[in-house]
């Protein structure tokens, strides 16, 4: 590969600024299209000079989260980015630009345990991906996804503020954790952001269509959902599917609930995070299912013969 | 090419820089670091940076990527160690750097620096464009107005914002991948003690 020259970089930056615009159509795609064919290497230099043009502001990094969003999403979600902006901004003020942000993200499996910068530790389940940002006036957590759970430094003059999709959620010095969900559910009325106030023990499930579960004198319930901090999923009356989905998060291998009938019945136990298998035969025992076991990557529970 | 497959195209394109721009962006100077401990030239930095983000281009989706500067890193690795055999001679604490790379999943405390001190040198050479080019760049990156509200605001042509824009482009390109600008300024703040605190 060759070494890019000014030129190269000059006409990448031109198509970068054109894509920042709002006018890109069949005649731009085209001329792009030949000027990348022209050389070696160019697909990366315009990737480059695209990221660094959209790493130049803190307010760009937050619209990356969605996939291209339907118009109406959009519009929602650029109402939400302006809401946040406009509160960041406010708290912050001019010291935004010196925000320290990080990014962490866990495999399928992998549980990370997190010190940060204030003394606080966050706990990172599986399959989760968020930023940290850490300011002068405030400490801002935004899940894209998965769980996380926080045990909060008090530092009254630094709210802390954990995002997950339009839902935020605010302490001062306590414990919570906070898991994101994807449904599939529409959007529901909710207002564009929703605050709560939790203290140490409460809980708080935070999905995109704003749905809040939130339990506060249920203690067992909360350490129940938080066993994955020790390695354990803890079932107690839960349905087949929701466990096989809780087992899902954190194994490569899957397992498939191949028969309806059986995805209602209530479960309970405790069960090793990383044993789908030992799960699988534990259903079999005890709700009279089959496990088929022809594809290595998954467990079907099927209707037992 | 329909006017659908020409959205996907740009789609896909903002999306890809988006996730570059948050997960190997803030650890470039890091990455450039390390490899200038590899001993390798300033010159090849640059062309190894630009094989990389050529190879993640390349992928058909970055979605399987969950630890993307590690994934970034081993790239960068790969590419090395390949070059490092065809150059045939070679020194060979090189090679040690490179053997001695863990996966250090955790952001160091040098590369959260690194990246802070970035956004104060974009901050600079905001502050440092044309007096018409900053104002366009400002609006469209501080305060995230489009091209076309900017225009209207302004009082000027779309085609005359998005020529302002070029300019910036290149100027934060440069602010990013200067590396020696980078380290230069960690120094510079370092003299200074940190203790301004900007």
């Amino acid at each position: 590969m060759t070494p890019a020259t000014e030129h190269d970089r000059d006409m990448a930056a031109r198509f970068v600024a054109r894509m920042d615009g709002e006018n890109w159509g069949e005649a731009d795609e085209a001329e792009l299209q030949l000027w990348l064919d022209g050389g070696a290497g160019r697909e990366g230099l315009l990737l480059q000079v695209h990221a660094a043009w959209v790493a130049a502001t803190p307010v760009a990094q937050e619209e990356i989260v969605e996939e291209a969003p339907a118009a109406p999403a959009f519009w929602r979600r650029r109402g939400f980015l302006g809401a946040m902006a406009a509160s960041v901004a406010a708290v912050v003020g001019a010291g935004r630009w010196l925000d320290a942000r990080s990014s962490f993200a866990t495999r399928v499996g992998e549980i990370r345990r997190v010190p940060l910068a204030d003394g606080s530790v966050m706990t990172i389940n599986s399959g989760s991906e968020l930023t940290v940002r850490m300011a002068k006036g405030s400490r801002e957590i935004e899940i894209a996804q998965g769980e996380a759970w926080f045990d909060v430094a008090k530092d009254a003059a630094r709210p802390f503020t954990v995002a997950a999709g339009k839902v935020r959620a605010r302490a001062v010095g306590t414990a919570f954790s906070v898991r994101r969900r994807e449904t599939v559910e529409s959007w529901s009325e909710e207002d564009e952001s929703l605050r709560l106030r939790l203290v140490a023990g409460e809980r708080a499930l935070l999905s995109d269509t704003a749905v809040v579960h939130h339990e506060s004198d249920r203690a067992s319930a909360v350490d129940r959902s938080l066993a994955w901090r020790s390695g354990m999923i803890d079932l107690n009356g839960t349905s087949l599917s929701e466990a096989a989905d809780e087992f899902n998060r954190y194994n490569q291998r899957q397992i498939i609930i191949a028969d309806p009938v059986v995805a209602d019945e209530q479960f309970d136990g405790l069960f090793r995070i990383n044993d789908p298998q030992g799960f699988a035969e534990a259903v079999k025992a005890s709700l009279n299912v089959g496990i088929d076991e022809s594809d290595p990557r998954v467990i079907r529970l099927v209707k037992s013969k | 090419m329909t006017q659908g497959e020409v959205i996907n195209a740009l789609a896909r394109r903002r999306m890809l820089a988006a996730w570059m721009a948050r997960e190997i962006v803030p650890h470039e100077a890091g990455m450039r670091a390390w490899l200038a401990r590899a001993r390798v030239s300033a010159e090849d930095i640059d062309e190894l940076m630009q094989e990389a983000y050529c190879q993640i281009v390349s992928l058909p989706s970055v979605d399987h990527i969950t630890a993307p500067r590690a994934y970034f890193m081993a790239s960068l690795r790969h590419m090395m160690l390949r070059r490092i055999k065809r150059a045939q001679v070679v020194a060979l604490d090189a090679i040690g750097e490179i053997e001695n790379w863990r996966d250090e999943s955790m952001v160091s405390p040098e590369d959260e620096a690194g990246s802070r001190i970035t956004c104060q040198r974009v901050m600079a050479i905001i502050a440092a464009l044309p007096e018409r080019c900053r104002r366009v760049v400002e609006l469209r990156k501080i305060e995230g107005w489009s091209q076309k509200d900017i225009a209207a605001h302004l009082g000027m042509s779309e085609k005359a914002v998005e020529k302002q824009v070029w300019v910036g482009v290149r100027a934060i390109r440069a602010a990013w991948a200067s590396a020696e600008a980078q380290s230069a300024q960690r120094m510079d703040q370092a003299e200074r003690g940190m203790g301004a605190g900007r």
